[in-house]
């Protein structure tokens, strides 16, 4: 909420309680980063009288926005850090972050030859080379590509399927269910045309951008934003309600948006939602049933992404996943994973990744889960990179554990 | 959604009460913008299956006659959270729990009751180390229930610096602070 200010983002509202440092992940494992109170709203008073204040280590901040949640007075501490990076910032983006940034241009390029480039991102020789010559972390296990693409699976063999149905919502997949695991978005039309909800996407869907926020291509990002408003718009004029499955990409068309690119989402936002919000609402109010697969059983450990926690919604992904009567349920240890989208790809931040995310492997080691349910997918590579435990999107554990035939029928009366 | 509890509020009091009832038993939900200080309690907390909604704030209620029915958060847009009974550990002016405009004195959440005096140039002394009086002001209670327009609500319980007479800000209040959510604790237990 805006509170009664002059400036924006709260910053007035700052009391110098320091509750945020206590909960930055960076701050605890790099001494470079002076933290969130000092780049944020002590660091903007001097901004406002002199850019030349703004000091380089803000970089160093992963945007993961858990001082946010933290701050007791409303302040939007991350949000002041990123708007400092873009107003201020000297550094243009490298090639390398470019290429990190530029998910929708990489993306069908990647897929094109995705036999090719997955083999030569596993290559000892090829990750050496790329580590040298642009910087990504040779020790990081890169992004696999799909060679068909979820929008391509879903233009053969469901689109004609959708219009049979009663209800209609349209399905923001986003660059990762596209490109990189399609089976994320076939798991979520699985899901809901069970309950009865027939899926659309968007033609000419953009990237929501935040990988390129993140590194510093903000007109690129405003252009995205704005095809992007152009469709929601039109897909609730027809009636449908937005739904997403990645909580980053919620945050972005949700919060950043309107704080960091200046696009106006107002008329849409109460018609965006994440796919475990909307799913639980309808639940919760008996407009769909589900009906469970007997003899599903599986024990299974949550970690809430940070965007998750700034979102306020993982109560809605526990609760639902708590219907499933034989899923063994246990929350891991609050902690970021430290991969942070592109953060923790590059050469330079990855050491600190890894130890931003140590408590959290600890925690799932102890839990001995058999699998870690999360609904990011930048957690996915860093958790099962760093830990070798699978993990799945609630959507995709419901798509298990739903006996989709039953629930189909109760859902058609 | 429905708990047993739902305590609005993770301060010290809001984390003491929540802490007891749901080491009682009782399924327990705390509302806290921004993180709670008692970190160490929070932790204990979770520990034994109690629920945090760190980040959200709650931003309404709904009565049915002498009842708080359930309350609104800002975050869980259209998903009110039901419980039997609350507790209201929303401070005082700092984080708050009674915000004080230029002629009153009033609580923002549900507009309970707020002792305090109409006339201003009571409610401070110009002497910095003199006791205040403004900072005795807070929500008026009768039997630990909140007063709504005179009337108990019969399932809202103060605790903390939100309660008129209760002040950290001079003096070491912990005692009073603790003393009072777990006598909304009790209550609720002997209802």
């Amino acid at each position: 909420m805006q509170e009664r200010n002059i400036s924006a983002k709260n910053f007035e509202q700052c009391q110098k309680c320091s509750v945020c440092e206590t909960v930055c992940p960076v701050m605890a494992n790099n001494p470079d980063y002076p933290g969130p109170k000092r780049s944020g709203p002590d660091g903007e008073r001097y901004r406002l009288k002199n850019g030349i204040f703004f000091e380089d280590s803000l970089k160093y901040c992963l945007n993961c926005k858990r001082c946010e949640v933290a701050c007791p007075s409303g302040v939007r501490i991350a949000d002041l850090i990123q708007q400092a990076r873009i107003d201020y910032g000297r550094h243009t983006p490298k090639l390398r972050d470019t290429m990190l940034a530029s998910t929708d241009q990489m993306g069908p390029l990647a897929s094109t030859f995705a036999p090719v480039v997955n083999l030569a991102l596993g290559l000892g020789p090829v990750k050496g080379l790329l580590d040298a010559t642009i910087g990504l972390d040779h020790r990081r296990t890169m992004p696999k590509y799909a060679s068909k693409t979820f929008v391509n699976w879903f233009r053969k063999h469901a689109a004609d399927k959708q219009d049979a149905f009663q209800r209609h919502i349209t399905y923001f997949h986003g660059c990762y269910a596209n490109y990189n695991y399609p089976q994320l978005g076939k798991d979520f039309v699985t899901v809901m045309n069970a309950f009865g909800y027939g899926v659309h996407i968007m033609h000419g869907e953009r990237c929501c951008g935040v990988a390129k926020i993140a590194n510093g291509l903000i007109p690129a990002a405003t252009r995205d934003a704005a095809v992007n408003m152009k469709l929601f718009r039109k897909s609730v004029e027809e009636g449908r309600e937005i739904v997403t499955v990645s909580t980053t990409c919620t945050l972005t068309l949700l919060e950043e948006y309107p704080e960091l690119l200046q696009v106006d989402n107002s008329d849409v936002k109460s018609h965006i939602s994440l796919a475990e919000q909307f799913l639980y609402k309808a639940l919760e109010s008996g407009e769909i049933k589900a009906v469970w697969k007997e003899g599903y059983k599986a024990k299974a450990a949550y970690h809430c992404p940070c965007h998750q926690k700034r979102l306020g919604l993982g109560i809605l992904t526990t609760e639902l996943l708590g219907m499933i009567p034989g899923l063994e349920l246990t929350e891991l240890a609050d902690s970021c994973c430290g991969i942070a989208g592109t953060y923790g790809f590059k050469k330079e931040n990855y050491k600190v990744s890894q130890l931003i995310g140590r408590p959290l492997f600890d925690s799932i080691a102890a839990a001995a889960p058999e699998f870690v349910a999360c609904e990011c997918e930048t957690c996915k590579w860093q958790i099962e990179m760093s830990t070798g435990v699978p993990v799945k999107n609630p959507i995709s554990i419901l798509a298990e554990a739903l006996d989709l035939e039953k629930t189909a029928e109760a859902n058609r009366q | 959604m429905k708990f047993d509890v739902v305590i609005i509020g993770g301060g010290l009091a809001g984390m003491t009460a929540a802490s007891a009832l749901q080491g009682a038993g009782f399924r327990c939900a705390v509302i806290s913008e921004g993180l709670s200080l008692h970190n160490v309690q929070a932790g204990g907390f979770k520990a034994a299956g109690g629920t945090m909604l760190a980040g959200d704030r709650v931003i309404g209620g709904s009565f049915d006659g002498d009842r708080l029915k359930e309350v609104s958060t800002e975050k869980l847009s259209g998903i009110p959270i039901e419980a039997d009974n609350f507790i209201l550990a929303t401070g005082k002016y700092f984080s708050k729990g009674i915000v004080a405009d230029m002629d009153k004195v009033y609580e923002p959440l549900f507009g309970l009751d707020v002792d305090f005096d109409p006339d201003r140039s009571t409610w401070f002394s110009q002497s910095f180390a003199a006791p205040q009086r403004f900072l005795q002001f807070g929500v008026k209670a009768e039997d630990g229930r909140a007063l709504r327009g005179g009337r108990q609500v019969v399932n809202l319980f103060p605790a903390g610096e939100v309660l008129a007479g209760i002040s950290g800000a001079q003096g070491d209040a912990t005692e009073s602070i603790r003393r009072s959510a777990l006598d909304a604790v009790s209550a609720i237990r002997n209802k």
